[in-house]
């Protein structure tokens, strides 16, 4: 679209966005690999130990690293937390999921009539989604969790997918109204023409043009409820149905937690997300810059 | 824009219906709350009015976490989105290994505010941090700097860390909203203005605009309540360095048992939640709250 670009510019912007976004995470993954010791020895490192898998292995098959097996170690920085890290990840993805499937069939119909229609009540109604969010979740928790004991969700996945759907639900709603407000009136008229009815033209029309849209608000959708914290620890119950925020919280704030089962808990956090997001945000990111939205 | 005569109850309901269900009877407990004595300790709950209001507003703490959480939405907002739209911007461009770029950016939003927070703690770490390693190496500094144990740096740490969970939703929502231009428009453009600013100015600021406004309030709101990643990473300290509003609805509420105050600081939170977005939006004149009515 422009002209010439500086190489060099290219590369600099480029590694700075890559030593700002990833940089943290890559420090993790380095944690994860090398013992304690290794990180608080001087002249000790990665490149001079190599690589250890051990808390790895014990996350997923509760042998404990070697290191630990010393008479002299400190067995209280093994946490049994970690080993809740792969079954919390499969909860969080599921939760996550549902959320975001209800986030996109109750939103979008909602956000394109809000896009292309007038009707009476409008305004009301577009005012109460914006600002329903105004109010801190810390405010909402005491009630919130009086409401769903009385519907019996507390301790369930259900409860905490309810919560965060309705707590995602403006913003899906606002963002994707601003998509569907892009998409030319011509198209619109034009299927008005090929005597589409309303659900028609939303389902046929709107929907496939702004597909890499609502892509990304699903992402979003997503990630709120993957990455809440407050709601899931009120809602969610035994260790089965935790989610990972909840599980990688109580192993943050436990000090005594060895920095390398810390880094390791992370590090497999991370990996099923980052496939999903990869997926979906070259879907996502192509669609959109191949102009799908555009007239 | 087309008109229907009665409410579209069919396609607004089932969005409408859930936040009803989550906000109406829980903000009204919450304001009902806020005006009555509820305390565990004490039986009854008498109705106090505005007392819990003034209570929590003459305490000691609730100036210095004002100020702090102001001080945090004011520069981590504007920061996301100028951050944000910058990356953009750049990673509109195709080059060798932009794929990979662009995948990268999305990286801090996979975290929950727990990982990151520890992922941050580690940057500042005065012992074994990265940041520390790195300033003395480059012999920016002669002593390890305690960036989140010092009060004058603990709360500009916890800022930076806010802004990297929060950009790559930025970035993302600001690359959709620059690749809805039209190209046609953009190829005119570089004929007719002279430098990229100009272009910038005339031609993509006004389509990005209401973009820009959606984020400014979302991130002015997340900013202001923000909660797990600051609490996870200093816990509100050093003394009360890095104390925000909404740890002292927490406080209140789970640590002091008074439900009453808690819902009060609640409640200013909102008022000064809404004040922000009135001035945002009077600021940054768009069509997106115009085209509603």
């Amino acid at each position: 679209m422009t002209g010439r670009f500086n190489g060099l510019a290219t590369f600099v912007f480029a590694a700075l966005i890559l030593l700002f976004s990833g940089g943290p995470v890559l420090l993790s993954l380095y944690g994860s690999l090398v013992p304690d010791r290794v990180l608080l020895t001087e002249g000790q490192s990665l490149f001079t130990e190599g690589p250890n898998f051990e808390t790895y292995r014990y996350v997923f098959t509760g042998q404990l690293p070697d290191s630990y097996n010393m008479e002299s170690a400190n067995r209280a920085m093994i946490s049994d937390a970690a080993r809740q890290v792969p079954q919390a990840l499969v909860n969080s993805s599921v939760n996550a999921l549902a959320s975001m499937v209800l986030n996109l069939i109750l939103g979008a119909p909602a956000a394109f009539i809000f896009a292309r229609y007038a009707f009476p009540g409008k305004k009301v109604s577009f005012l109460y989604l914006i600002l329903s969010p105004l109010v801190p979740a810390v405010a909402l928790v005491t009630p919130i969790y009086i409401l769903m004991q009385a519907m019996n969700l507390v301790g369930t996945p259900i409860g905490i997918i309810l919560v965060h759907t309705a707590r995602a639900l403006p913003f899906t709603v606002l963002i994707l109204s601003v998509f569907f407000r892009k998409i030319p009136a011509e198209i619109f008229e034009a299927a008005l023409l090929d005597h589409c009815n309303r659900f028609q033209t939303f389902w046929r029309v709107a929907v496939p043009l702004a597909l890499p849209s609502i892509g990304a608000t699903g992402l979003f959708a997503f990630m709120l409820s993957y990455s809440e914290f407050m709601f899931a620890m009120l809602l969610s119950g035994s260790s089965s149905t935790r989610p990972v925020s909840v599980v990688m919280a109580a192993l943050a704030r436990n000090t005594d937690v060895s920095w390398s089962l810390l880094n390791t808990a992370i590090f497999i956090a991370i990996v099923p997300t980052l496939i999903l997001v990869v997926l979906v945000w070259r879907f996502v990111v192509e669609g959109l810059l191949s102009g799908a939205v555009k007239g | 824009m087309w008109t229907i005569n009665r409410y579209p109850g069919f396609w607004l309901l089932p969005a409408l219906l859930p936040v009803i269900l989550m906000t109406v009877y829980p903000i009204g407990h919450a304001l009902w709350t806020s005006l009555h004595e509820v305390m565990i300790l004490f039986p009854g709950e008498p109705f106090v009015g505005l007392r819990n209001y003034e209570r929590v507003m003459s305490g000691s703490y609730f100036g210095v976490a004002l100020r702090n959480s102001l001080v945090f939405t004011l520069i981590a907002a504007p920061s996301v989105v100028i951050i944000g739209t910058l990356m953009a911007l750049f990673l509109q461009r195709r080059f060798l290994g932009s794929q990979v770029v662009r995948s990268v950016v999305l990286l801090p939003w996979v975290l929950p505010g727990a990982i990151s927070a520890v992922l941050w703690v580690w940057v500042f770490h005065p012992s074994f941090g990265f940041l520390n390693g790195l300033m003395l190496d480059l012999g920016l500094i002669s002593s390890p700097i305690g960036w989140l144990t010092n009060p004058r740096t603990a709360l500009g740490a916890v800022i930076v860390a806010h802004v990297w969970t929060q950009i790559p939703f930025a970035v993302v929502l600001m690359m959709a909203a620059l690749s809805a231009i039209n190209g046609e428009v953009l190829e005119a453009a570089v004929i007719d203005a002279r430098s990229p600013f100009q272009r910038f100015r005339y031609i993509v600021w006004p389509e990005i605009k209401s973009m820009v406004v959606v984020l400014l309030v979302y991130n002015a709101l997340t900013a202001f309540t923000s909660y797990d990643i600051v609490y996870a990473m200093t816990g509100g300290g050093p003394g009360t360095a890095t104390t925000l509003l909404s740890f002292q609805i927490w406080r209140e509420s789970f640590s002091m048992y008074d439900f009453g105050a808690g819902s009060a600081v609640a409640f200013i939170v909102v008022l000064i939640s809404a004040l922000l977005i009135v001035a945002i939006t009077k600021a940054l004149p768009s069509d997106l709250f115009a085209g509603s009515e």
